[in-house]
């Protein structure tokens, strides 16, 4: 049993670290595009966009779906004190999310799209901007009693730090955005997303050194956990990785070249996430809940890891069919049939 | 307007008003999907191109339909964390997990074929299609399994116990197959069913009553009417056996469903009341209709009541439901539009049977149209109403008789959920008004019959002309 209860909270922490990941790859790029539509020059261009992610967006966007759900049921502490903590955050999250889901069907239908096209690129900045101060939120940490409930107050996650994570994830997103673009449209378009994603890879590495060089001085958990033997090689290799991907990923894109983009700015996004996820582990509220404190019962967890965790394979394998089903360029700028 | 410093009171008005309003599109897209996979079947089968043009046309507003619904659906999710902590942390260990198997089983697998369905008709061979539509259906409807699991726990909470303050699970399945979970899931499943037959029928009328392609939508009625003769007689029987699992489990919630407030001992028989006022300071009703002995039959389907009925004055006020009123008239508007439904039903089955719902003949029948039309929307009043009686009726608990719904209340400030339940209000309007006003242009514009045929080189002997444009003057709330 004492194993168990070891073993069992650092499976869920990386399957939700898997889920989490997943989410902010494809809605990454998803939410991406839609904060570049803002940018669009015309309608057919807007249509474009649109339609590249016709297909996609749903399921997509049912990863942070199942990450809540998996948070909720494997580690229901955690799930409690950081929503309630973030309630602001969460809410524009929430309401950037309805704004772009219905913009989808809405514009389509409608004459004049003048609306529906602010609602569907100002929802995905919401949303960004949202998970941003949520992220932000969390690495800064939360307030919690004894019990490990929230006791702070509501703009607690609100700090210069926490802006600075929220923008670096929007430009983040609007690089994979540009990116996932580049893959999927050709002529002109995919000569301004060139342009764009330049922009956004010096956004987001100014952003990326900010953060590298800021979480350690302002937060003493991080810095007692960086600067420790041997970790500290670890910690030091992945800044000298994510220069050597975000050269190979400007080298690429002055190439011209049409895939490759799309793939190192994932891997970037992967290095990122294996670094958060060193500092944090393992806790899941930093210095204040550890992911042993707020795990579900084990029994609990080990029901779940049979309904939930058996289905991962076959999940992953109906999302890739239906990206091989509409694989190749966006052509037409219509979405619906 | 004490409440509005009241963050329980105001959390569950955002509650109650976020599953209100996310309730109607769910209704429609697991009942529609079925239609759909059964009009896509009989093309395929028959490989008639009318049935072809009725799944590419109804999946459209499918689609419209799943936006709206994801969009309404995200914030029911997250509201049990920013609102309801400390439910979450109490009931993390069974709710937290049902939760997580509906986003995984159901709508992972609803969302990604989805996109199959719909824009997949040229990528894919027609097989393929109908097993992503019937895949779609399959999601949607492992949906209503989940979130009626769920929802029948907090009804009637078994498989575990509460250990300070947490429930602990002692077995999972005795959890999941709890005593209202078997009817509950049949009770909403027929209800999605029903509801989207009767808007799909009513649709289709309305394009019959128009003389837009009759011959083409008393297709798509006939489908809706067959279906329908098997789902709404059996909605009520499972209807009365949800009511008697009431009875039986929760009479403190049969009780205000009754507006009862003496309790009636066994043995005896009892009138039930059609209409009443139920006033909850002088703890009686002001006036009241009612039909002598009749209860009993209700319940038990017989005259003399084999278990005592109990009144709601049986509980301290505290431990009891208010809202009377609602619970009371929420059960029989439900219970009543049930009835309704069975009896256009049998309506229209009669004129089937008279020869008078032929290709031909169907445009005369302007009443039995005009009927359907008025139809369309009753079933997403009935689900609502239900839904209020089964959780309005389950206070003040939301575990019954395990976790008050005073205790499970997060503690933020009044105003945020002021705030966020006015944005909600304000957003939920827009997207109800969007998606009538959106819907109805859909339905005007009607089905395009010119679009390619899946394996036929040739173009179709059908009419291909679109019918004629007819704006619509009626107020929207008519046009749906």
């Amino acid at each position: 049993m004492e194993t168990l209860s070891y073993f069992l909270p650092q499976v869920w922490f990386g399957i939700l670290a898997l889920f989490l990941f997943l989410y902010v790859m494809l809605d990454g790029f998803d939410l991406g595009v839609g904060i570049l539509s803002l940018t669009a020059s015309t309608e057919e261009r807007r249509g474009i966009l649109m339609t590249s992610l016709s297909n996609v967006w749903d399921a997509n966007e049912t990863w942070l779906v199942l990450m809540g759900g998996g948070l909720f049921g494997a580690f229901p502490l955690a799930y409690a004190t950081i929503l309630n903590a973030l309630y602001i955050p969460i809410i524009l999250m929430v309401f950037g999310l309805i704004f772009r889901a219905v913009a989808f069907e809405f514009r389509e239908q409608a004459q004049r799209k003048l609306f529906w096209n602010f609602a569907f690129g100002a929802g995905s900045f919401l949303a960004a901007l949202g998970q941003g101060f949520a992220l932000g939120g969390v690495l800064k940490g939360i307030q919690v009693n004894e019990a490990g409930q929230f006791i702070g107050t509501t703009w607690d996650w609100l700090s210069w730090q926490t802006v600075l994570v929220a923008l670096t994830l929007i430009q983040g997103y609007v690089l994979i955005g540009s990116t996932y673009l580049i893959w999927k449209t050709t002529g002109e378009l995919q000569e301004t997303h060139y342009k764009t994603a330049k922009i956004a890879a010096v956004t987001t590495l100014i952003g990326a050194i900010l953060i590298t060089i800021g979480t350690p001085i302002f937060y003493e958990y991080a810095r007692e956990r960086l600067f420790h033997r041997p970790q500290v090689y670890i910690f030091a290799l992945i800044p000298l990785l994510g220069v050597l991907f975000i050269s190979l990923l400007i080298r690429s894109l002055f190439r011209k070249r049409e895939r490759a983009p799309f793939i190192w700015t994932i891997l970037l996004f992967l290095l990122t996430f294996v670094g958060l996820a060193m500092v944090v582990f393992p806790y899941i509220i930093p210095t204040q809940i550890t992911i042993y404190e707020a795990a579900a019962d084990p029994s609990a967890l080990v029901f779940m890891i049979i309904f939930i965790g058996a289905l991962i394979p076959v999940m992953l394998f109906y999302n890739i069919y239906q990206y091989i089903v509409f694989r190749g360029k966006v052509t037409g700028g219509h979405y619906g049939e | 307007m004490e409440f509005l410093s009241d963050t329980v009171v105001l959390s569950r008005m955002q509650f109650a008003l976020t599953a209100i309003f996310h309730m109607l599109w769910p209704v429609l897209s697991t009942g529609m999907a079925i239609y759909l996979a059964i009009v896509e079947g009989i093309w395929l089968k028959t490989r008639n191109p009318d049935y072809y043009y009725h799944a590419r046309f109804w999946s459209k507003l499918y689609l419209l339909n799943f936006g709206v619904g994801v969009a309404t659906g995200i914030p029911m999710e997250f509201q049990f964390g920013t609102n309801w902590a400390p439910f979450s942390e109490a009931v993390g260990n069974f709710f937290g997990s049902v939760i997580g198997f509906e986003a995984s089983w159901a709508f992972m697998l609803e969302a990604a074929f989805l996109g199959i369905m719909v824009f997949g008709w040229e990528r894919v061979n027609p097989i393929i299609h109908f097993v992503s539509t019937i895949l779609v259906a399959v999601g949607a409807n492992l949906s209503t399994l989940w979130i009626l699991t769920a929802s029948s726990w907090m009804q009637t909470p078994t498989g575990g116990e509460m250990v300070n303050g947490k429930f602990v699970v002692h077995d999972y399945f005795q959890a999941i197959f709890n005593p209202f979970m078997a009817v509950s899931v049949s009770h909403m499943f027929i209800a999605t069913l029903e509801t989207s037959l009767f808007v799909i029928g009513g649709i289709s009328a309305w394009y019959i009553l128009n003389n837009r392609q009759p011959a083409f939508f008393s297709k798509a009625l006939k489908i809706a009417l067959a279906a329908a003769i098997a789902v709404a007689p059996l909605q009520i029987y499972i209807g009365h056996l949800s009511a008697e699992q009431v009875y039986y489990y929760q009479p403190s919630k049969l009780a205000a469903m009754e507006a009862q407030w003496d309790t009636i001992p066994a043995g005896q028989s009892a009138n039930w009341s059609i209409v009443a006022l139920p006033n909850e300071k002088t703890e009686k009703n002001d006036w009241e209709i009612a039909i002598p002995n009749a209860l009993g039959y209700l319940l038990e389907l017989k005259q003399q009541l084999s278990a005592p009925v109990r009144g709601l004055k049986e509980w301290k006020p505290e431990d009891r439901p208010h809202l009377v009123g609602l619970i009371y008239y929420s059960f029989r508007i439900m219970v009543g539009i049930g009835f309704l439904l069975a009896g256009l039903m049998l309506w229209s089955t009669l004129q089937w049977l008279r020869g008078k719902l032929s290709a031909e003949n169907i445009a005369q029948q302007r009443w039995l149209m005009r009927a359907w039309i008025f139809a369309a929307p009753l079933g997403y009043i009935a689900v609502d109403s239900g839904w209020i009686v089964r959780c309005v009726g389950r206070q003040p608990w939301t575990v019954y008789g395990l976790l008050r719904t005073a205790d499970s209340a997060s503690h933020v400030p009044a105003t945020n959920v002021l705030v966020s339940l006015t944005a909600f209000a304000v957003t939920y309007s827009i997207l109800f008004i969007g998606y009538l006003y959106f819907g109805s242009r859909i339905i005007r514009r009607g089905p395009r019959l010119d679009l390619p045929i899946p394996g036929v080189e040739t173009k179709p002997a059908v009419d291909t002309t679109p019918g004629e444009f007819v704006p619509d003057e009626r107020p929207v709330e008519a046009q749906q």
